[in-house]
């Protein structure tokens, strides 16, 4: 599922290295049309639904941190 | 009482020194004492509002924390004898009134803004629209002044209100403290807008004396005044002259205009921020950590850039609480589905990103005021900034077309400077006395100018409000200015950089500083330093 999550991240921005980048939020890496790119790529392949209270910063500022996201929401529905 | 008055300087330091005197626990109270005694000394007329404000979000948002606890308890007394359905389906029905709450109790609080703010507005609109059918009725004006700080503390409580009732964190159960959250007075005159799991925690926490926050907390202050009184309060001299109507119903040339403009962007940055470095640096001496509002807007490579970099805690809101919302909202996606299915995957990301700025700017245009003035400089911004979007892939492809080289500093130097150009036309638009005036000053930038202006014959460009040697000071300080902002964007931290430095240069800028202040701020004995702009938003 991981390497799915950088397929998403690099389909919206191909020159970061989302594998070991751990503040894309915080450091500004990903505006909030990126955001809302990766949040409607994630929707779309794992049939999810990502509400807006669930964009805050530490969910998105690394793949992994977006894993632990969806994992938590598949888990919830 | 100013923020730059000397008044304001003695009540803090009396501040300061009660506020690390007393028992820590009590500190909380003296911050809302002196709070509400700040709040009083701009008016007993706006007690009525922030006390209203404070006491409906506080019940609103107990009222949804019980509503969730009693559904806890409930859970948790039936222990296994419900299943995992049941639970998800009380939690279900708890949600749907928790939500009822929170959309009454946010109308409520954004109807009181609108009604005040609006009212003017939609009375005389209705009075000229009477007019257009010839029909003998108008309306009578209601003439309400806003309170201070109306929106910034009404902001505040709806952000408040939505992160209880999206469960980010718990209501503040003590009404005391909460009051502190929605009346903290360095932040009431003109924000910055902040989030209660950020600053309601430390409002309420308790604070060890500690001299680096002293100091560092100073330093910022004595920033702040240096750029509202030395170049704000000087500089406005230009531009109130050149956007005044008595100036445009003369004859006048493009030239003025930019000039104008140029020293109105320099006033409302140096007004604005320096107003907002006072606040935090006042409450960085009681040991509060508020969010950073600016992070130089002058260097912007493009209007969302700029809106990155400007009114920073604004942006975060808007984004937060209506641009997510919109973007992710089931109609939008329906619309992007849609968009894409029949027009392509471009059409489909496209849709989204126009609609939602449209409305967000729409907003930010009149959050500064209801006029029409606002209205289209909201609705200006959201067409440059939807489009840049928009047009990003074919801006792309010009470049390569055109073999430019984005990553070089001239071609960042070429964004900013038009970035710049764009927000000359914006503030034209909110800063000329009318609509009409606004159109004529921004048609005359593109069509005429005054050469002997542009190569400063004849004095001309000392005849617009500021002589030789204050035009001097200006350029001196706008020049210590940009320094700054270049070292900070060059990511060098200011003060704890100069906090390494020897005893005698640090001592040496400080001092110089203050005396520079002192010396060069525009003011004297009885005089109180012009209002701050964003003080009356």
């Amino acid at each position: 599922m991981l390497e799915k999550i950088i397929e998403i991240l690099k389909s919206i921005r191909s020159d970061v290295d989302f594998e070991k980048e751990e503040s894309l939020i915080d450091g500004g890496i990903l505006d909030s049309f990126d955001i809302v790119g990766v949040v409607a790529e994630l929707c779309e392949e794992f049939d999810i639904t990502i509400t807006a209270d669930q964009l805050e910063p530490e969910n998105f500022n690394s793949a992994k941190a977006i894993l632990k996201l969806v994992e938590e929401i598949l888990d919830e529905e | 009482m100013s923020f730059t008055s000397f008044n304001f300087f003695v009540f803090l330091a009396v501040l300061v020194v009660v506020y690390y005197v007393v028992p820590k626990k009590l500190q909380w109270v003296i911050l809302l004492l002196a709070s509400y005694g700040f709040y009083l000394s701009t008016g007993t007329e706006n007690l009525a509002y922030i006390l209203f404000t404070t006491l409906f979000t506080y019940a609103g948002a107990m009222y949804m924390q019980k509503l969730r606890d009693d559904n806890r308890a409930k859970v948790q007394a039936q222990g296994d004898d419900i299943t995992k359905d049941q639970k998800r389906a009380m939690k279900k029905e708890v949600e749907k009134k928790v939500k009822r709450v929170q959309i009454i109790t946010v109308v409520v609080n954004l109807g009181i803004l609108v009604f005040v703010k609006a009212s003017g507005f939609f009375i005389s609109n209705l009075n000229d629209l009477f007019g257009v059918f010839h029909w003998d009725v108008s309306v009578p004006m209601v003439n309400i002044i806003a309170p201070l700080g109306l929106s910034y503390y009404t902001f505040n409580s709806i952000g408040y209100l939505l992160d209880v009732s999206h469960a980010k964190h718990d209501a503040e159960r003590h009404l005391g403290k909460f009051a502190l959250f929605v009346s903290f007075f360095p932040s009431i005159v003109q924000g910055p807008l902040f989030r209660y799991k950020d600053v309601g925690t430390q409002l309420a926490g308790t604070h060890a004396f500690n001299y680096d926050n002293i100091k560092f907390g100073a330093q910022l202050i004595l920033w702040g005044v240096f750029k509202k009184l030395v170049i704000a309060d000087r500089v406005c001299a230009i531009s109130n002259l050149v956007f005044s109507p008595e100036f445009l119903a003369g004859e006048y040339y493009g030239s003025q205009v930019f000039f104008g403009v140029l020293a109105y962007s320099f006033q409302i940055y140096c007004d604005f921020s320096g107003g907002t470095d006072i606040t935090r640096g006042v409450a960085q001496m009681m040991g509060i950590d508020l969010p950073v509002n600016f992070e130089q807007p002058f260097f912007a490579t493009s209007m969302a850039d700029f809106w990155r970099r400007w009114h920073m805690s604004l942006g975060a809101w808007m984004r937060e609480f209506v641009f997510f919302p919109i973007m992710l909202s089931k109609p939008v996606s329906n619309l992007s589905k849609k968009a894409r299915n029949r027009f392509g995957a471009y059409a489909g990301k496209i849709v989204p990103s126009v609609i939602a700025p449209m409305v967000v700017f729409f907003l930010i245009g009149i959050w500064h005021g209801i006029t029409w003035q606002y209205i289209v400089n909201g609705l200006y911004n959201a067409i440059i900034i939807s489009s840049t979007v928009a047009l990003t892939p074919a801006y792309a492809k010009l470049a390569e077309v055109l073999r430019i080289n984005t990553e070089t500093f001239s071609f960042r130097l070429f964004q900013m400077l038009r970035t710049f150009g764009l927000l000359c036309i914006s503030r034209i638009i909110v800063k000329a006395p009318s609509l009409g005036d606004a159109f004529v000053m921004i048609k005359k930038m593109f069509t005429s100018w005054d050469p002997d202006f542009i190569f400063f014959r004849d004095g001309k460009i000392f005849t617009l409000g500021v002589d030789a040697p204050q035009m001097t000071l200006l350029i001196v300080a706008i020049m210590i200015l940009f320094v700054v902002g270049i070292l900070r964007e060059n990511g060098l931290k200011i003060r704890e950089s100069l906090a390494k430095q020897h005893f005698l240069f640090r001592w040496g800028m400080v001092l110089g500083l203050l005396a520079f202040v002192l010396i060069f701020g525009v003011y004297g004995p009885g005089y109180d330093a012009s209002a701050f702009i964003y003080g009356r938003f």
